[in-house]
């Protein structure tokens, strides 16, 4: 079965560069690129203005941005390896500087970064396959309270499961490693799929864990024993980009040839495929869901920000 | 000593080093009547001036019997100021001007031997001047291999006293070993009325030195090609690309890697005599490779003190690029298994700590603006964690002249 996602908007020109990095709130979309600025449009609005740029956030620019899903909180790394927090003010929705996090954080070693449901943990991959986890505010640097030790390869991307429980990092050689927080170990390195894992994602529930990357394959695993429970085929270059929809019921993924697909996880198939763009997709999201129908958006090389909403009634 | 000395077309050195003989006026003659001379003849004697002012102060400090003999040495800008002194290896306190003193005789044998390096620099320095004979680096070395013990102490200290004496190094009449090669539709008349004409040269010749050329004519020359590796340039010149491309006649270029003084004045001087012909760079995509473009483009750090006459800022970026390594370059269309594979098979190499440092630093260069193409494909190359050589472009269908063709073909709008 077949799904219809309908193009609802285009921000184009959202950045003047590549937009490497899409975070969202309940009401709001952040986007990170290339340049200095990071960009808030409001997602409550069929228009989806701008509200807000901060300006100077990262001044060589900015490849990673989350926010935490409450939504009262977001992170972001720049090209320097510098991380900073913003806090929203949940009246105003503005953001605002809530510090940097610098308690054993040496110079441009950090790269993916996780936030905690609340906000109060800070998790990140480093150059050197480390997996760190701090315990915020921020405000005085943050104080890091874990250091997870990998085999060294580069650490592509990271996820927090929303109960807190588990950290999951993906790596350049292949390598998965999820780890418990509670007691600080390891908990297993899943099957590998070989080819550097570029995105990682834990479902709503905490039950299941998304990895991709070169292999062109989204492999699905079960968290609490680590199997492989299915392998989604379909997409024919990297994939930069996986998300899990609020019910856990689909997966997004982008890629580097700019195709976008819906994975239904139930049927193991793919059940949309969107290839408005022939330019690389660096990062792809769902919404939260507002109405009864899903939607997400999705950035990358073309500098723009495309939503997309399920076609109902159909 | 007085200055009355400057007009003496003496040879040999004022103050030779003890226990070293001094070196009879032995092949000045044959040469200095090949036409070789410093550029400007005023400058030429300014600087005999300056460097027999130095060592007038000297011969001072023996007349008065001072305790100490001192050269005063102005060490060149770092690219990181915050660093002290990891260059020039000086001992002694760095004043505010960077002007620092070395003495001799003096306790730290270290210095003392620095002293005897830069009063040899020197002497060799005026001797080239009042004899007309340019220099090499490599030549200076070789008069005195025991005292320099290696080839970068001189290229150090000819570098620092020219930027103490206020000049660009040629001025010294010291130049850089020739590094580069060069090939393409063009006639070099030397000062010495020799006619070297570069296109029936296929290997390529090295670059020339700028101070023997009367005049340089292009062929109906289309576009300048600065190519990073010494191996693309064989294999382009040996198939007389610069002849036979489908974008016209053109000039390669090559320095072997980050260029050579020698190689960007040439550079320099055959854009600003054709301003209206394109330059194009073909360089890895990697960070070396944006370093070695940047350094034609802007300079480098450590021969700031004379960049103005070396930049070509309007030298653009060809290839290799990010657009270079993506699926959709390298598939040429097709999906499917086949293209896969493609993808797999380029040769596409992981980015090293070391690269992703380099990167790092480069994207903190204000060359590398906001919005602009090369801050973006520093960015992307970060993101995708991958580097390219040139090499990957042979592997595509056509090799790498057809890729060429297109690109040039391209960017010049035909």
């Amino acid at each position: 079965m077949s799904k219809q996602y309908l193009t609802t908007h285009t921000i184009d020109n959202a950045h003047i560069t590549d937009i490497f990095s899409l975070a969202v709130t309940p009401t709001q979309i952040l986007s990170a690129s290339g340049s200095s600025s990071i960009k808030i449009h409001s997602t409550t609005t069929p228009d989806h203005p701008l509200v807000q740029t901060i300006t100077g956030a990262h001044k060589i620019g900015c490849h990673h941005l989350c926010t935490s899903p409450s939504g009262l909180f977001a992170a972001s790394v720049g090209f320097g390896g510098e991380v900073r927090i913003w806090q929203v003010d949940t009246d105003t929705g503005e953001w605002s500087d809530a510090g940097q996090v610098t308690d054993q954080n040496k110079a441009g070693e950090i790269w993916a970064i996780a936030l905690s449901e609340d906000g109060q943990y800070l998790a990140s991959t480093t150059y050197d396959g480390r997996v760190n986890v701090w315990d915020l505010p921020a405000a005085e640097g943050g104080k890091k309270i874990r250091e997870f030790e990998t085999k060294g390869s580069f650490g592509l991307s990271i996820a927090l499961s929303r109960d807190g429980r588990f950290t999951a990092s993906g790596h350049e050689n292949g390598g998965v490693y999820v780890f418990n927080n509670d007691t600080g170990r390891m908990l297993y390195s899943l099957p590998s799929l070989i080819k550097p894992v570029r995105t990682i994602s834990f479902s709503p529930a905490g039950t299941r864990l998304a990895a991709a990357g070169d292999a062109r394959v989204i492999g699905i695993y079960d968290v609490q024993h680590g199997e492989q429970v299915a392998l989604l085929t379909g997409h024919s270059a990297w994939i930069f980009s996986v998300d899990w929809s609020d019910t856990g019921e689909y997966l997004l993924s982008g890629s580097f040839d700019g195709k976008a697909k819906v994975w239904s996880i139930d049927t193991r198939t793919c059940v949309a495929t969107h290839s408005e763009t022939d330019k690389t997709l660096w990062c792809v999201k769902w919404l939260p869901k507002t109405g009864r129908s899903e939607a997400f958006a999705t950035a990358g090389a073309n500098r723009s920000i495309s939503f997309y909403r399920e076609a109902t009634g159909g | 000593m007085d200055l009355l000395e400057v007009s003496e077309p003496q040879t040999s050195p004022r103050f030779p080093l003890p226990g070293r003989p001094t070196r009879p006026k032995d092949n000045a003659p044959e040469q200095e009547g090949t036409g070789i001379h410093a550029t400007n003849p005023n400058q030429r004697q300014i600087v005999i001036s300056k460097i027999e002012a130095i060592l007038e102060s000297i011969g001072n400090s023996i007349v008065n019997q001072e305790k100490h003999m001192i050269i005063k040495l102005r060490t060149r800008r770092k690219a990181k100021p915050q660093v002290t002194n990891p260059s020039t290896g000086v001992t002694g306190s760095l004043p505010d001007d960077g002007m620092r003193g070395i003495k001799f005789p003096s306790r730290n044998p270290q210095e003392a031997w620095k002293f005897a390096a830069i009063l040899r620099i020197l002497e060799l320095s005026h001797e080239a001047l009042t004899s007309g004979v340019v220099s090499t680096k490599r030549d200076i070395y070789y008069r005195d291999p025991e005292l320099f013990v290696k080839q970068a102490v001189v290229d150090r200290y000819v570098e620092d006293i020219a930027y103490t004496l206020g000049v660009e190094r040629d001025a010294l009449n010291i130049v850089a070993a020739a590094k580069g090669l060069v090939a393409g539709s063009f006639i070099i008349t030397k000062l010495s009325s020799t006619v070297l004409d570069y296109s029936t040269e296929q290997e390529g010749f090295l670059v020339p030195n700028l101070k023997e050329i009367s005049s340089l004519e292009l062929q109906n020359v289309a576009w300048v090609l600065v190519i990073e590796k010494e191996a693309t340039f064989r294999t382009l010149s040996t198939q007389s690309y610069h002849q036979h491309s489908l974008a016209g006649r053109g000039v390669i270029l090559t320095a072997k890697g980050y260029p050579d003084i020698s190689t960007r004045q040439f550079l320099s001087y055959l854009h600003s005599i054709n301003p209206q012909i394109p330059v194009f760079g073909l360089v890895d995509f990697d960070p070396d490779g944006l370093g070695i473009l940047s350094t034609y483009k802007y300079g480098s750090a450590a021969t700031a003190h004379y960049e103005t006459s070396l930049a070509v800022p309007a030298i653009r970026w060809l290839g290799v690029k990010s657009v270079d390594v993506s699926p959709s370059a390298v598939n040429g269309g097709e999906d499917g298994e086949e293209g896969r594979a493609k993808h797999e098979e380029v040769g596409l190499l992981r980015l090293t700590p070391r690269d992703r440092r380099i990167a790092r630093g480069i994207l903190g260069r204000e060359t590398f603006d906001e919005g602009g193409e090369w801050r973006r494909e520093v960015q992307v190359m970060l993101m995708l964690g991958v580097k390219a050589e040139i090499q990957i472009l042979s592997q595509r269908g056509g090799g790498l002249e057809r890729w060429l063709d297109g690109r040039l073909v391209e960017e010049l709008g035909m």
